[in-house]
């Protein structure tokens, strides 16, 4: 009931000039809390749905682009130099919404499974942390015993090929881990994904020895970055500096060029994920997940048809590990659980599986669920801990509770619910996946 | 020769025998009925000369070539087509959507292609959109391309199954039981478009069905099989007044012709 | 007397506990014969010239020393591990689904034994108890573990599997996975609640970490103590008991009959008046208890548990039941013991056997491969039958 008539009102304010008024004011408020309380949670959560107000109203497409495009690259900037917390976020957001766009492929086009994608993603980071560190130089130590003043292997802007060359190794990681697998049923599939998934952290945890190769669980670092031409700083800060309140120093720079390439990553993921979608590839996808027996009887080479998803999958997640390794310059075993597998199946999930535009939307809600809310929760309850209030119905005093009980370290608990929740109650997500309507002009009869 | 040769194929489960030494050829060109109590193998006969199932023994030639040990997909791309007993649309795309994953065999859209929306590509996916149309106006579905499949009403589904079949441009058509469930105008109308498939199409159609209006109406041959194996074939007019086959039936009151039976 | 036993089956009895002795020689015994071969061989290469520097034995003595530990070892988590094992076969066996969260359940019945126990502990009752009250309270503990594990089970198929039935076979398996992670996070979450301590430890009281020695064994300068703790001891038979049991439940009870019709053909079944929602719900709570009994024991005797405990041992109990033929009870058995043993000799041999290349942690994805390996070569395990597609 309230439902349908709140979907009313929408249809109502949605047209016209209106539509595009609320737009830019959504934006425009957003822009101006946030910049006036760059602490406050709230604002930029106020600023960031404004993405969602730019996808739902009705305007004309270019206007949505300029839209988007001065948000992305001169709002986003601002605040997120004048609140690195906040870039970092957004960072996040990308990375997970270019994972998420690759999972989207394999679990929503597909319609396959996959427990152990973060492999992928492993796969990626771990090629250029080995060949942009010194890890060649140590193959042949012990953790933590190389000598000092090694060199690297390869210059930083090495950086830029490897992109290209994660893209191909993550891809062909993808076939070689399906063409044993995907003949299984889904649910065995599942869990042999997950083993994959498992099997690949367990060796990036152990191949430190008899060749140190992963260098175990201490991780490797450091790993170079592209070099960062000194005029663009200053170019930046002769535009910016003003609007910002002080100069940005060339760490924060490089945080804004990983934020730029991101988005050009994941611009280049989606345009992909889209030309796939509308052709006969797409069409396949679907079929073998709609009904594999019907698929196969129109022609359809089930193995061939799932072993492209599966690399075309992994190649996304490929070359989004190239660039946190590079971003980061640190990477251990250890952002490569299993709790991370799931983490973007949850996104996937959640925002809609075989959405584009749900994908996304699942990954920024459950980046900032994780980064924002609970941490939210974490920071309330420190302070409720520091005061000498108790909880009212039992009587109990807040700085009694353990310090263990952090809400920002409870993530399965938010994934498990996702994932139950929207099983049962909106198995398509919130912005479910729509076929595309055919606008088919009719021959002349004869 | 015969557009399709088959010879003593076995097929069993466990200790059921579905397919017992069953050997059948099909000439160009013609429409042709499988008959049979429920059970009698028939489907597991589709599935069989589909790829779904292994044969234990036997042989099956199609146009000259074995299509032993093929997937079901290359068997597909051979020119076989064919409609499920319990229909198998994709549910959740357009109609439209079925009938073009039909022709997948014949896109040539290379992957470069593809992700740069070559002239080419854009070329073959009009093509085929028109052609799904057609096939829509064949078979008798208006102005329903960007419905969902799951939405139309059911004779209408199995008439897009039909379509969908046909995209493929298949030398020989398979159609299990394609008028269950349908009123007489539905039956009349279906009856009408096999004709029309195998004259101007030029396809050969192998059907199963159990409303003996259609088959006794349409086919030019009738194999019956019971319990796994061929107990019978000839025309109608044969079929209809062979004892083993009117002992197979005995007991469900029916004589063919005379009484509707269908079994869902 | 007579006449009880005409109502008992005495074959569904006897016949597991003869699978069981077969399974553990059997397997025990190729097992051992294997890594013996290997031993001689090896003590002919580089390996056996660098142990003998190292520890100054041959491959061959070292092997025959740990030799029986591991055995023993092996078949104490290989029961373990056919008993979780036999959960996922029987939900499997009825519904085609693998129940993701079966190894929370596992991990529940762990915590709540051990809490019960560490309760005891402070009331001070579990110092000065006698021999028979120390087993009684573990047998309290295995009890009051398997009902909430139990429980535990039947409510989630109620609250996360039973709305999605109609659903395609991925939604209740994406809705199991997410129960999992929930069910992980709120046993931390109780856990930091009440004692503010994720790991606990199983108290130690009775006569459980004590050995039974039967002899000694010289082998050139080492000594071969051949002797089984009795934890192990406990585990292997509490195990049996529960192995013999279910199968007596589901092979020779009326109540047993029902589930395997529904196994087998769930529309006729409840053509036939079986109440198939109550047998299902009977199938996940019977899964539980042996889950949740399992994690008793699996505390017994590892002593120290974690919110996060289920995970390794679920997936090799699944493992397990693949490898035996998942929906055979009796596949769950030997595939449990089976993989118990391969991956204690795993565990214990490959260090030395490959000179420190390849440690004991690779242990931990053994299953892993094991599991793939029968999925690409015999997805019908051991002992499964290949069940075809109808179109």
């Amino acid at each position: 009931m309230v439902s349908s008539y709140l979907k009313a009102l929408f249809d109502k304010v949605n047209q016209g000039p209106l539509a595009y008024v609320f737009i830019l004011v959504h934006m425009i408020a957003g822009t101006f809390l946030v910049y006036t309380q760059p602490r406050s949670n709230l604002a930029f959560l106020v600023l960031i749905t404004s993405f969602l107000s730019l996808y739902f109203f009705r305007a004309d497409a270019r206007f949505k682009l300029i839209v988007a495009a001065i948000m992305a690259l001169v709002i986003i900037p601002i605040i997120g130099v004048r609140n690195i917390f906040y870039l970092e976020v957004i960072f996040q957001i990308s990375v997970f919404a270019a994972l998420a766009l690759g999972l989207n492929i394999v679990v929503g086009f597909a319609g396959l499974l996959d427990l152990g994608y973060v492999a992928f993603y492993a796969v990626g980071a771990y090629l250029w942390a080995f060949f942009g560190s010194q890890q060649f130089y140590v193959l042949h130590f012990a953790p933590g015993t190389q000598p000092a003043g090694l060199p690297f292997l390869l210059p930083g802007d090495a950086f830029y090929m490897f992109l290209l060359v994660g893209v191909v190794i993550a891809g062909l990681t993808g076939i070689l881990l399906g063409l044993p697998v995907l003949r299984l049923k889904g649910d065995y599939l599942a869990i042999v994904t997950l083993g994959f998934g498992e099997v690949i952290r367990v060796l990036a945890n152990n191949l430190d020895k008899p060749l140190n190769i992963t260098n175990g669980p201490q991780g490797i670092t450091p790993i170079q970055r592209p070099t960062m031409p000194e005029f663009a700083v200053d170019w930046f800060n002769t535009i910016f500096s003003p609007l910002i309140g002080h100069p940005i120093s060339r760490a924060d720079m490089y945080n804004l060029m990983f934020y730029i390439l991101a988005l050009m990553v994941i611009i280049v993921i989606i345009f992909v994920t889209r030309r796939l979608d509308d052709s006969k590839l797409g069409r396949a996808w679907t079929a073998v997940r709609e009904d594999e027996t019907a698929a196969i009887a129109q022609g359809i080479p089930l193995v061939r048809m799932k072993l492209t998803a599966f690399a075309v999958g992994a190649s996304f997640a490929g070359v989004m590990g190239v660039l946190l390794a590079a971003s980061r310059t640190f990477i251990s075993p250890e952002s490569f659980t299993f709790m991370q597998s799931i983490g973007v199946l949850s996104m996937v999930i959640l925002g809609g599986s075989g959405s584009i535009p749900g994908v996304i939307l699942g990954a920024a809600t459950v980046t900032i669920l994780n980064l924002q809310v609970l941490q939210g929760f974490s920071l309330y309850l420190n302070d409720l801990r520091q005061s000498d209030a108790v909880i009212p119905v039992i009587n109990f005093a807040w700085k009694n509770l353990s310090t263990q009980l952090d809400p920002a370290k409870y993530q399965k608990l938010l994934f498990g619910l996702i994932l139950i929740l929207m099983m049962i109650f909106r198995p398509a997500g919130l912005i479910p996946a729509k076929r595309r309507k055919r606008d088919v002009a009719r021959e002349e009869t004869k | 020769m015969a557009l399709l040769e088959i010879a003593n194929i076995t097929k069993t489960f466990g200790g059921l025998k579905a397919i017992s030494d069953v050997t059948f050829s099909l000439e160009k060109g013609r429409i042709v009925s499988i008959i049979g109590p429920n059970g009698a193998g028939k489907t597991s006969f589709f599935n069989t000369l589909t790829g779904i199932y292994k044969p234990d023994s036997g042989s099956i030639t199609f146009n000259g070539k074995s299509l032993l040990g093929l997937r079901p997909d290359q068997i597909a791309a051979c020119g076989i087509a064919r409609t499920f007993q319990n229909i198998r649309l994709f549910p959740d795309m357009t109609v439209i959507e079925n009938i073009m994953v039909g022709m997948h065999i014949h896109f040539k859209q290379s992957a470069l292609a593809i992700l740069f929306r070559s002239p080419a590509f854009k070329k073959e996916e009009r093509e085929a959109e028109q052609k799904a149309l057609r096939l829509m106006k064949y078979v008798g579905l208006h102005n329903v391309e960007n419905e969902l499949a799951k939405n139309l009403p059911y004779g209408a589904q199995r008439r897009l199954e039909i379509a969908r079949a046909l995209a493929a441009d298949p030398q020989l058509l398979l159609l299990d039981e394609p008028a269950a469930g349908m009123n007489p105008q539905e039956t009349e109308d279906i009856i009408q478009l096999f004709r029309n498939i195998r004259d101007k199409m030029g396809i050969t159609i192998l059907l199963i069905e159990h409303d003996m209006r259609v088959v006794m109406n349409i086919s030019e041959d009738i194999c019956v099989m019971d319990y796994g194996v061929k107990i019978a074939q000839g025309t109608p007019a044969e079929i209809r007044n062979n004892s083993r086959v009117i002992e197979a039936y005995l007991g469900r009151g029916a004589v063919a012709g005379q009484h509707e039976e269908k079994m869902q | 007397m007579k006449r009880f036993l005409r109502y008992i089956n005495v074959y569904e009895l006897v016949r597991p506990i003869g699978q069981l002795l077969v399974f553990s020689v059997g397997s025990a015994a190729a097992m051992s014969a294997i890594v013996v071969a290997l031993a001689l061989v090896l003590d002919r290469s580089a390996v056996g010239v660098h142990l003998m520097e190292k520890l100054n034995v041959t491959v061959l003595t070292y092997t025959l020393t740990n030799l029986p530990q591991v055995v023993i070892d092996g078949l104490t988590i290989g029961f373990v591990y056919a008993a979780i094992a036999l959960g996922y076969t029987m939900v499997y066996g009825v519904l085609q689904f693998i129940n993701f969260a079966h190894s929370e359940i596992f991990a529940v019945g762990a915590f709540v034994g051990v809490e019960l126990l560490i309760f005891l502990q402070s009331a001070g009752v579990l110092a000065g108890a006698s021999l028979f009250m120390a087993y009684a309270y573990l047998l309290l503990a295995i009890l009051l573990g398997m009902l909430a594990a139990g429980g535990l089970a039947v409510a989630v198929e109620r609250i996360a599997y039973r709305p999605l039935r109609g659903a395609s076979r991925l939604v209740p398996l994406i809705s199991a996975i997410g129960v999992s992670f929930l069910l992980q996070d709120v046993i931390r979450l109780v856990e930091g609640l009440t004692s503010g301590q994720f790991n606990r430890i199983m108290p130690t009281f009775g006569n459980f970490d004590d050995r039974i020695i039967f002899g000694k064994l010289v082998l050139g300068a080492s000594k071969l103590t051949l002797g089984i703790s009795i934890k192990s001891i406990i585990v292997i038979v509490v195990a049996v008991l529960m192995l013999v049991g279910l199968n007596y439940l589901v092979n020779a009870t009326r109540v047993g009959k029902a589930i395997r019709a529904v196994a087998q053909d769930m529309p006729t079944a409840s053509l036939m008046g079986i109440n198939v929602n109550r047998i299902i719900s009977l199938t996940f709570l019977v899964g539980g208890l042996l889950g949740g009994a399992a994690g008793v024991l699996y505390a017994l005797k590892f002593t120290r548990i974690d919110p996060f405990i289920g995970f390794f041992p679920g997936l090799k109990a699944f493992t397990a039941a693949v490898l035996g033929g998942i929906g055979n009870m009796t596949g769950a058995l030997l595939g449990g013991i089976i993989l118990g043993l391969l991956e204690t000799f795993a565990g214990s041999y490959m260090g030395t056997f490959t000179m420190g290349a390849a440690g004991s942690e690779y242990k931990d994805i053994f299953a892993f491969s094991i599991l793939i390996l029968v999925l690409i070569f015999r997805p019908q395990g051991l002992m499964g039958k290949n069940v075809g597609q109808k179109a």
